[in-house]
């Protein structure tokens, strides 16, 4: 379990990251959340989806990784086998917390937020300092923020403002109708078949109805590339099951 | 509003004016709105003196397709009428009252029921290891059991992982019914007393007289006027026939429980307890039970019957206001008449054991919007044709509910012994229990395109009260034990996952407040 606690440039001076354990994160994830800003990026290799959170029913938008639960198929002998790692995965192990520990509502504009790590995270590493290219330090010997640290909080806003842009983009295609289940049954090649269930896409055939005003007022407010880059990365599902496949045959 | 009416066998039904608000009224006038939108104009004439009665606050999944049917989300639906989720029906104490009686009635067919029917098999099974009927061949009594919910807060608006209805406010969801009528739909709605009822040459109705409005006209009037049954029964005196040698519940007292605290688990079933004189409902919307006393005055006296609801509710009982609301079994002769057709209980009532009341309303609000008559010229085809039809049905519900009591062995009041008195039991029931003594009853025993309950309703009460069909001479029937075991594995499979899967009653309600369900 994580235990998040505020960074600090007295407590955490010696800390050090091993980043190259980050991506452990995600090795057992068949679906991890994602942001609009890096769809272009995913679309490359990733099927993006919607799902339902299991706690509130609320569609949220993640890249696919796999066919059934725990399965990552980009992750092979304790590697991440991706051309892109996602922002969930390249954030780790820090996290956004809200300095005033009060309050619930994430939607005061007023917050001031604070970055925080977990401190049970396996890229922690307190030992000897070892120089590799994967270690990191959170500050100089001055206490200054080093630049992996400022790349590490620009990471953590982006996945705030993304927060945002999501939940835009989210209402903005429930307004209009533009989401529908998606629903596969694929057969791998050792004949098994999976059923696809609680995953949604873009209805094109909606899409396609839109009035010229609605199709104006999504790309003004820069939703209509996310849109089409979605179904763009659907095709993405055949180098998936691609990749299923292979899995499949390596272990026969 | 006045037409002529030299030709009134050519007259398009272009009005309808519906006499009496309640949910009978409002969903009536809904249904035949969202159906054929501005070509037909719709009237609510409502009483603003004379409150409804508010009976029916359990209903039949078709609720959920009545309710698309309107173009209501369920997250809104659920929200402001204090509505549920409701499984089906627990009844207890019904087959010999003792503490651990009870059998289920479920809303999920056997499993397997497309394919092969489970009954004979689970009847001659040898190991039974002490499982009801209900909880082998469905696994939706263990859910109900657990007090879990038919879904999760992921499953789309009416979408369902159990096949489920609704608990709600009678009171609230006529007001909700209000509103999106008037809003959405383009129902006109006139707060006025109807006083009086103009007629035409072929004594269809012209015309309702109202106190303010004057003379409301129209082509097909809807009495949705309650028991007093204003225009079908006191204007067209259209009989009253009356099951009350078949079904001896008369009375009701009611009550609204509150809950202990506001994490009190809440049932998703209705749960019916029987009785000295009759049984007691008990109903679990999100902020209170609704509970009630339905019993035979024949068989006990008012405060017999208050002490019998106050040991079933507990200390909270003398704090809280009963109400008494008289029953009259039965139905009228006929429901539309002339240019005018009952929905609701002007049309008729029983006691509500297998909340018959607010299906009625349905499948008449269903019918008379589907099929409403073009012109008068064809009214009297389509008129005969809906009373043939809500006979059939009103037949069958008594058949039902007669059933539930026949089967008993309670010998505490002359109410359980008076029930199985053969003379009170209707033939055609009779005969069908006759056929089922050697077999399951099956969906051929039910042939009408009108049934209202599946042959799956009758094993689920038939086999839950301990009745057994006997196979002997029809051992070659269950050749495919294969089968039958593949399925009592399937329904325990289905148990564990559904267990691990839904969140309880309680839970969900909150998230639907909190989040909503999407609408897919």
């Amino acid at each position: 379990m994580a235990k998040l606690v505020a960074i600090n440039n007295q407590k955490h001076r010696n800390l050090i990251i091993d980043i190259s354990k980050a991506e452990q994160y995600g090795a057992e994830l068949n679906l991890i959340p994602t942001v609009l800003s890096e769809f272009v990026s995913l679309a490359v290799q990733y099927p993006i989806v919607f799902t339902k959170n299991g706690e509130t029913g609320e569609f949220v938008c993640a890249a696919m990784l796999g066919f059934e639960s725990s399965e990552n198929l980009f992750w092979q002998n304790g590697q991440w086998q991706g051309m892109y790692l996602p922002l969930q995965i390249q954030r780790q192990p820090f996290f956004i917390g809200e300095s005033s520990e009060q309050s619930i509502e994430k939607t005061d504009e007023n917050k001031d937020y604070v970055v925080c790590i977990d401190i049970e995270s396996p890229m922690i590493n307190e030992a000897e300092l070892i120089e590799t290219d994967s270690y990191n330090k959170l500050y100089t010997n001055e206490g200054k923020e080093s630049d992996y640290l400022i790349q590490a909080k620009s990471t953590l806003g982006n996945l705030l403002q993304g927060e945002a842009d999501n939940k835009a983009f989210i209402t903005a295609l429930k307004t209009m109708g533009l989401i529908q289940p998606l629903s596969l049954e694929i057969a791998f090649v050792n004949e098994q078949t999976t059923r696809l269930n609680g995953l949604y896409t873009i209805n094109q055939d909606k899409l396609a109805a839109l009035s010229g005003d609605k199709i104006t007022s999504l790309h003004q407010s820069g939703l209509l590339q996310p849109i089409y880059t979605m179904i763009a990365s659907l095709a993405q599902i055949y180098a998936l099951i691609e990749r299923k496949n292979k899995r499949i045959q390596s272990h026969t | 509003m006045n037409e002529q009416i030299d030709s009134h066998n050519l007259k398009p039904t272009k009005t309808v004016v519906i006499v009496g608000g309640g949910i009978a009224g409002w969903l009536t006038a809904g249904r035949i709105s969202a159906h054929h939108k501005q070509n037909v104009n719709v009237i609510l004439i409502e009483s603003p003196s004379i409150p409804a009665v508010g009976v029916g606050e359990g209903t039949w999944p078709t609720m959920r397709s009545t309710l698309i049917a309107l173009g209501i989300s369920e997250t809104d639906f659920i929200r402001e009428c204090d509505a549920s989720f409701k499984q089906g029906a627990k009844f207890a104490k019904w087959v010999d009252g003792k503490e651990d009686d009870f059998y289920y009635h479920p809303l999920v067919l056997p499993q397997g029921f497309s394919q092969g029917d489970l009954a004979g098999y689970w009847l001659n099974k040898e190991e039974r290891d002490g499982r009801s009927f209900s909880d082998e061949v469905c696994f939706q009594e263990a859910i109900c059991e657990k007090g879990l919910a038919p879904k999760t807060i992921r499953t789309e608006e009416y979408g369902a992982i159990a096949n489920y209805a609704y608990h709600l406010d009678s009171g609230k969801f006529a007001v909700f019914l209000q509103k999106h009528c008037t809003e959405k739909l383009g129902v006109v709605h006139l707060l006025d007393d109807v006083n009086g009822v103009k007629t035409l040459e072929n004594d269809d109705i012209g015309s309702v007289s109202t106190k303010e409005n004057g003379d409301i006209s129209g082509d097909l009037f809807v009495d949705c006027t309650g028991f007093s049954s204003l225009l079908l029964g006191k204007h067209f005196e259209v009989p009253f026939k009356s099951c009350s040698d078949v079904l001896f519940i008369d009375t009701a007292l009611a009550v609204q429980v509150p809950y202990d605290h506001e994490y009190s688990p809440i049932a998703s079933h209705t749960i019916s307890t029987g009785q000295e004189a009759g049984w007691i409902w008990d109903i679990g919307l999100q902020h209170r039970r609704g509970v009630g006393y339905v019993y035979s005055s024949k068989h006990s006296s008012e405060e017999q019957a208050r002490e019998v609801l106050a040991k079933y509710v507990g200390e909270k009982f003398d704090s809280l206001p009963v109400r008494k609301i008289p029953i009259v079994s039965g139905h009228r002769e006929k429901f539309w008449q002339n240019n005018c057709v009952a929905v609701g209980l002007s049309a008729g009532f029983l006691e509500p054991l297998e909340a018959s009341a607010l299906v009625l309303v349905e499948l008449s609000a269903q019918m008379i919007s589907e099929q409403l008559p073009a012109t008068r010229e064809v009214m009297d085809v389509v008129a005969k044709r809906f009373n043939e039809t809500f006979l059939y049905r009103w037949d069958k519900i008594i058949d039902f509910l007669k059933l539930h009591y026949i089967l008993s062995t309670r010998t505490d009041n002359a109410f359980w012994t008076d029930n199985r008195n053969p003379d009170s039991i209707p033939e055609s029931l009779k005969e069908m229990m006759q056929l089922w003594k050697y077999r399951s009853p099956a969906d051929h025993d039910f042939t009408s395109n009108n049934e209202v309950f599946p042959a799956a309703s009758y094993q689920y009460v038939l086999y839950g009260m301990g009745f057994k069909s006997d196979y002997s001479h029809s051992q070659h029937l269950l050749s495919d034990w294969k089968f039958a075991e593949q399925q009592f594995n399937k329904n325990n499979q289905m148990i564990k996952q559904a267990s691990d899967a839904l969140p309880t009653n309680r839970e969900l309600l909150n998230k639907v407040r909190q989040y909503g369900f999407n609408e897919i």
